[in-house]
């Protein structure tokens, strides 16, 4: 229980998100609690269906959950209006996401800018930016290639760079290496790990067991509940 | 969202999807078009209209007839009725009203009649009007007085034009004799009870010649009622008693225009008169237009709307393709504002793109039909041997409000089309559209 320690940064208290198909109810995400901490890095596993995706979605702020809250940064986003909520996810959440979600018709670099648009960012900024965060992936040289010319590592490092554009305290994942071969699985998951050693706090859905090994936290789910937490030593 | 960002956004969203965009876009500019030429058409059909009526006379004036005039004419009915005479007595009750400043008789020489000046045979009409209504009538001089007596004169703008020697057949401006101050000499003839043509003549002196009034007026020489009446019981072998049975005609001057077409259905509903204006008719006639306008308006309206129809199945289609992408729009932050802006916006920009080629497309054509209706007019004027000047006017006219309206309502009616596609959009959810294959 050492990371209690910690001011919690992310709380969830009894959270609960239930679909219904057809008569079935399926509880996709069960009565949960978590708490993590700010820099933490923590990756999520657990069967298929166990509630892995629902989870990030509702602490990304793009779900909404049937009962029970969420907090974040001191903000209890279950609680915000449609407006606040997409201003929470401009301003505290990156996304990456398994199958990349690139523009096909924009360049690598127009879809690094594209979430500062919303933003509000100036043009010269968002540049800037962009290209600064384009290098440190390592995809300078790639900027003006359009998502089908570049390779599947390529394309989830631009995702990257898109994610960290506005800034945000929180990287969600998921299963951002389940496309990807090992090589380029583990050169996704070391620029993941700077990104958290620079401070950021990371959420992770995997299933491959190597991808944990970069975390500073495991969690197991089953059911829509945690069933293991395994916290790697600080 | 900054405005910049979001026209730059719209713009390489229409450029990503050009085909479908110019194809839609064909259907809004066919539209605005067709709006363009009707509405042109149908102005250009005023013009020329309006342009062949300018002689309505001043538009100061009521001219009042008896209501048996019209019931004569195949009124009855209408409310037109036979007690409703112009009565010495009923005029000076029309005098009365509120906002009239006066009124006069007015009476055509009815007998057989030549005008001479020196050897120049004119052919204006003769009138009479009361002496004392002319100071009031708003009439302007261009030489010499308004006063009219027993043997003065007044003779309207081209009544000098009508005199021609009768064996040369000339006349016209350029030969038109100065009048003013010379004496016009009117040859009457009547044939009297024992069959007998009998002639009188009257010397009648130029004391004044009005300015250019437009209508009747300026054909017009202008008698003395007095005068008058004893130069008519001549010619026609009896006085009339106007007492009894009233003038033939009236003017009143009204010079309140907000009061002209209320005095005027005043005379008509409530007294049975039959009256008419310049005001009137052009008011009349300018709402003929506007209702031609806005049928033939209405025509091309409604292939807009057809052509919105396709903007907004454009859009559905479009937000369906792009499914994945609003689901990443939201995920990075964008408000439901932001994406109902965007698909909005891209919807009022094919309006106005379909808009603006329909404006250039619709003025071409319009040109090109007035070309060819020109030259067809022209050409059948010529066989006829009509030697008209300059011929005859435009076809299509385009007024300058036209191409703004055109664009606008194009911008507005590609919005509107835009609406439901946006909401459909605002109301993905981002999990789902982030999934969807
Ligand atoms: N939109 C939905 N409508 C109905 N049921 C859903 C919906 N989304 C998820 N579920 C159900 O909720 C349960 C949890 O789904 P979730 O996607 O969170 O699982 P997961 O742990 O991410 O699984 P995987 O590892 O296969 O991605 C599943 O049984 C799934 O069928
Ligand atoms: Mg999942």
């Amino acid at each position: 229980m050492a990371r209690r320690k910690q001011a919690s940064f992310i709380t969830i208290r009894d959270l609960k998100r239930i679909f219904k198909l057809g008569d079935t109810l399926v509880r996709a995400v069960d009565g949960l609690d978590i708490d993590v901490a700010e820099g933490e890095f923590l990756c999520l596993m657990g069967p298929s269906g166990s509630g892995k995706t629902t989870l990030l979605n509702m602490i990304g702020g793009l779900d909404r959950p049937d009962e029970g809250v969420i907090t974040v940064n001191g903000q209890t986003i279950t609680e915000l209006d449609e407006n606040a909520l997409a201003v929470y996810r401009r301003q505290q959440v990156g996304f990456v996401f398994q199958s990349f979600n690139l523009i096909a018709t924009m360049n690598a670099l127009d879809n690094v800018k594209f979430p500062m648009i919303f933003a509000g960012v100036s043009e010269v900024e968002r540049d800037e930016r962009a290209r600064d965060l384009l290098g440190q992936v390592g995809l300078g040289h790639r900027m003006h290639h359009k998502p089908t010319e570049l390779s599947g590592g390529e394309q989830q490092r631009v995702s990257l760079a898109r994610s960290m554009i506005n800034r945000p305290k929180i990287l969600l994942g998921d299963e951002p290496t389940g496309n990807l071969d090992t090589r380029t699985g583990t050169e996704i998951m070391e620029i993941i790990q700077r990104l958290n050693q620079q401070g950021h706090t990371i959420v992770i859905v995997t299933h491959d067991p190597r991808v944990s090994t970069y975390a500073t936290r495991t969690v197991h789910m089953l059911d829509g509940q945690i069933v293991a937490d395994n916290a790697a030593p600080l | 969202m900054k405005p910049r960002d979001l026209l730059r956004l719209i713009w390489a969203n229409l450029v990503r999807m050009r085909g479908r965009v110019v194809m839609t876009g064909m259907g809004v500019l066919i539209g605005t078009a067709a709006i363009i030429v009707l509405i042109a058409l149908a102005t250009g059909l005023q013009q020329s209209t309006m342009g062949g009526l300018s002689d309505f006379g001043p538009i100061n004036q009521i001219t009042v007839l008896p209501g048996a005039y019209m019931q004569a004419f195949g009124g009855e009915g209408a409310g037109f009725r036979s007690d409703a005479i112009l009565t010495p007595k009923k005029l000076e009750g029309f005098s009365r009203i509120d906002g009239v400043v006066t009124v006069t008789p007015v009476e055509q020489f009815l007998g057989s009649k030549t005008l001479r000046f020196n050897r120049l045979v004119g052919s204006s009409s003769i009138l009479g009007i009361d002496p004392r209504a002319v100071r009031d009538m708003g009439i302007e001089m261009e030489r010499g007085s308004d006063r009219l007596n027993r043997d003065t004169v007044i003779v309207g703008a081209r009544v000098a034009e009508t005199f021609a020697d009768p064996r040369r057949r000339e006349s016209g401006a350029e030969n038109a004799p100065d009048l003013f101050g010379q004496t016009l000499t009117l040859e009457m003839t009547r044939t009297n009870d024992e069959d007998r043509d009998e002639t009188r003549i009257v010397k009648l002196r130029v004391g004044g010649v009005l300015k250019e009034r437009g209508g009747q007026d300026d054909n017009s020489i202008f008698l003395d009622i007095d005068t008058f009446e004893d130069l008519n019981a001549w010619s026609t072998g009896k006085r009339v008693d106007r007492r009894a049975l009233g003038y033939s005609q009236a003017i009143l001057i009204v010079n309140d225009p907000k009061l002209m077409l209320q005095i005027e259905s005043s005379l008509i509903t409530n007294e049975g008169f039959y009256a008419y204006s310049a005001r009137s008719t052009l008011a009349a006639l300018n709402m003929i237009f506007a209702i031609i306008q806005a049928v033939f308006g209405g025509i091309g309206a409604i292939a807009l709307i057809v052509a919105a129809i396709g903007i907004a199945n454009t859009m559905v289609m479009s937000i369906l393709e792009r499914t994945r992408e609003i689901g990443l729009m939201k995920a990075v932050g964008a408000t439901n504002r932001d994406v109902m802006s965007i698909f909005i916006g891209e919807a009022g920009a094919i309006g106005v793109l379909g808009g603006i080629g329909g404006v250039v497309f619709g003025i071409a054509v319009s040109k090109v039909i007035d070309l060819i209706a020109m030259a067809y007019i022209n050409a059948e004027l010529a066989a006829s041997g009509a030697t008209s000047s300059g011929g005859a006017e435009s076809i299509a006219v385009i007024p300058l409000w036209l191409p703004i309206f055109a664009v606008a309502f194009a911008l507005v009616i590609g919005l509107i089309s835009g609406i439901y596609p946006a909401l459909r959009a605002v109301q993905l959810n981002p999990v789902t559209a982030l999934k969807y294959e």
